[in-house]
């Protein structure tokens, strides 16, 4: 063995030293992000994922709350509260899933290999995931007729694209939030004023383009706001 | 050269913030000198391909940013700390230091190594387990410099890395940085002139957007001699000197 050849003075005790450190500090990924990792093929992007602001734990109890308390209001009056909520529920986490004033690294992280784009697009595709998972399990457990329970997928896709757009053109979190939830309020109130139900947003079937409107619209504006600046040569 | 600009400009809105550098930087620390609102971090964030530049010419360690993929290779080799750091403050200084080493895509199995190795570098082994929440703002400056120098950066930009650190704190980053200029080219923004005088190779002075000199400090030094030019130290009366000339 080489080390039979060293002298002690010749150990560097420094190495030695971070590589004790490095293992006692050592960072075991959870189940989450190790499969996350494994299906993005970047452990950084899993990384970035898992730290999403609208993705953690507090945020997730939050979400749940509201949606159990839209179960058992559907459930004690039969208004379809969960597909009313889910939304501007979905709306509101999308716009705080990534970006200036919300990730507070976000500076430092677009000067990193993993792309900002990227961060961006998968955390939103996660977000909205979870929070329609979320709410159809709601609208299953609300017992809302297959018309409701399916009916809110298209509002929210068109709510949480406008509140991404808005929160990357304006690059704030809370001007998302605001713009997304006040063009849902907006939409839910003009439904009981036009047809003396709050659930008409989500059913009526003459908002299904301008709702394809706003989400193509929105997802168009948002991938152009984060398009890669190519700079010049 | 690691870092080229040719007649590099960038507007931001109405203002005219960088307008026509032309520098170059191989391997040791060039110093960036000038008053606020010189064009120091806006030059420094298109070094960091944090923004594109609006003209001019730009290559980074042989490549060009404006290309996809060359630009994340020159990503994967440059460290950066920003002028105000943005930190998660339920990380502790470990988590965000390999936080960084993720995104900087430092392969899975040396990151352990790497980030234990920043942060002892910047002195903060004892304090590798807190919450950034609960340390001062020198110690998160440390913690920014960690991050940056975790992937063993080829390219080094610091934007006022010296901010907040005390005397002792700032005479050790000083030496790291003399230290991390033997293999890197290690680009400083500051508008200390004594940290220039000590640890810097080169130093380019800014004003209004504009390089007005660039070469050694003995040389910015010798600019300050036989004037009347403002400062307590040769260093500083060399910086008056070459900024009174520069607007007149």
């Amino acid at each position: 063995m080489t080390g039979e050849h060293h002298h002690a003075g010749e150990v560097d005790l420094g190495r030695v030293w971070i590589g004790v450190t490095a293992q006692a500090w050592r960072r075991h990924p959870g189940r989450l992000e190790r499969l996350a990792g494994r299906l993005l093929r970047s452990p950084g992007l899993a990384r970035a994922l898992v730290v999403t602001p609208s993705l953690l734990l507090g945020w997730l109890i939050a979400t749940g709350l509201v949606l159990v308390a839209g179960v058992l209001a559907t459930r004690e009056t039969g208004t379809p509260y969960v597909a009313i909520c889910a939304p501007g529920i979905a709306a509101a986490s999308i716009a705080y899933a990534y970006g200036p004033g919300i990730d507070p690294a976000w500076e430092l992280s677009r000067s990193t290999a993993v792309s900002d784009r990227m961060v961006l697009l998968v955390r939103a595709l996660a977000v909205f995931a979870l929070n329609a998972a979320f709410g159809l399990a709601g609208s299953a457990a609300s017992g809302a007729a297959t018309a409701v329970t399916f009916g809110w997928l298209l509002p929210m896709t068109a709510m949480c694209a406008l509140a991404l757009a808005a929160a990357t053109l304006a690059r704030s979190a809370n001007v998302g939030m605001a713009a997304g939830v006040a063009a849902w309020l907006i939409a839910i109130l003009s439904g009981q004023a036009g047809a003396g139900r709050l659930s008409a947003a989500v059913t009526d079937s003459v908002l299904i383009a301008p709702y394809l409107a706003t989400a193509v619209g929105g997802a168009a504006i948002v991938l152009y706001a984060i398009r890669t600046e190519r700079g010049t040569r | 050269m690691n870092v080229e600009t040719v007649d590099l400009t960038r507007r931001l809105g109405r203002t005219q913030a960088v307008a026509g550098v032309t520098l170059s930087a191989e391997e040791g620390v060039l110093g960036l000198l000038g008053p606020n609102g010189a064009g120091k971090t806006s030059l420094l964030r298109m070094l960091a391909t944090v923004i594109p530049p609006t003209s001019g010419r730009l290559r980074l360690l042989g490549r060009d940013p404006g290309d996809h993929a060359q630009r994340r290779e020159i990503r994967r080799r440059l460290g950066y700390l920003p002028q105000s750091l943005g930190y998660y403050p339920g990380f502790t200084v470990v988590e965000f230091v390999e936080y960084f080493a993720l995104l900087k895509e430092v392969p899975a199995e040396r990151v352990p190594h790497a980030v234990a190795a920043a942060v002892e570098r910047v002195g903060l082994g004892d304090k590798a387990k807190t919450k950034l929440r609960t340390l001062s703002g020198g110690m998160l400056r440390r913690v920014g410099i960690a991050q940056a120098i975790v992937n063993v950066p080829e390219l080094l930009l610091l934007d006022e890395p010296t901010a907040g650190l005390d005397p002792e704190q700032r005479m050790a980053f000083r030496t790291l940085l003399r230290d991390l200029g033997q293999s890197a080219t290690v680009v400083v923004s500051t508008h200390l002139v004594e940290d220039v005088g000590a640890a810097c190779s080169r130093v380019a002075l800014m004003d209004q957007g504009k390089i007005v000199f660039h070469g050694t400090p003995a040389e910015l030094t010798t600019r300050g001699e036989g004037t009347d030019a403002a400062g307590d130290a040769q260093l500083e009366r060399g910086y008056s000197a070459v900024l009174a000339e520069a607007r007149s």
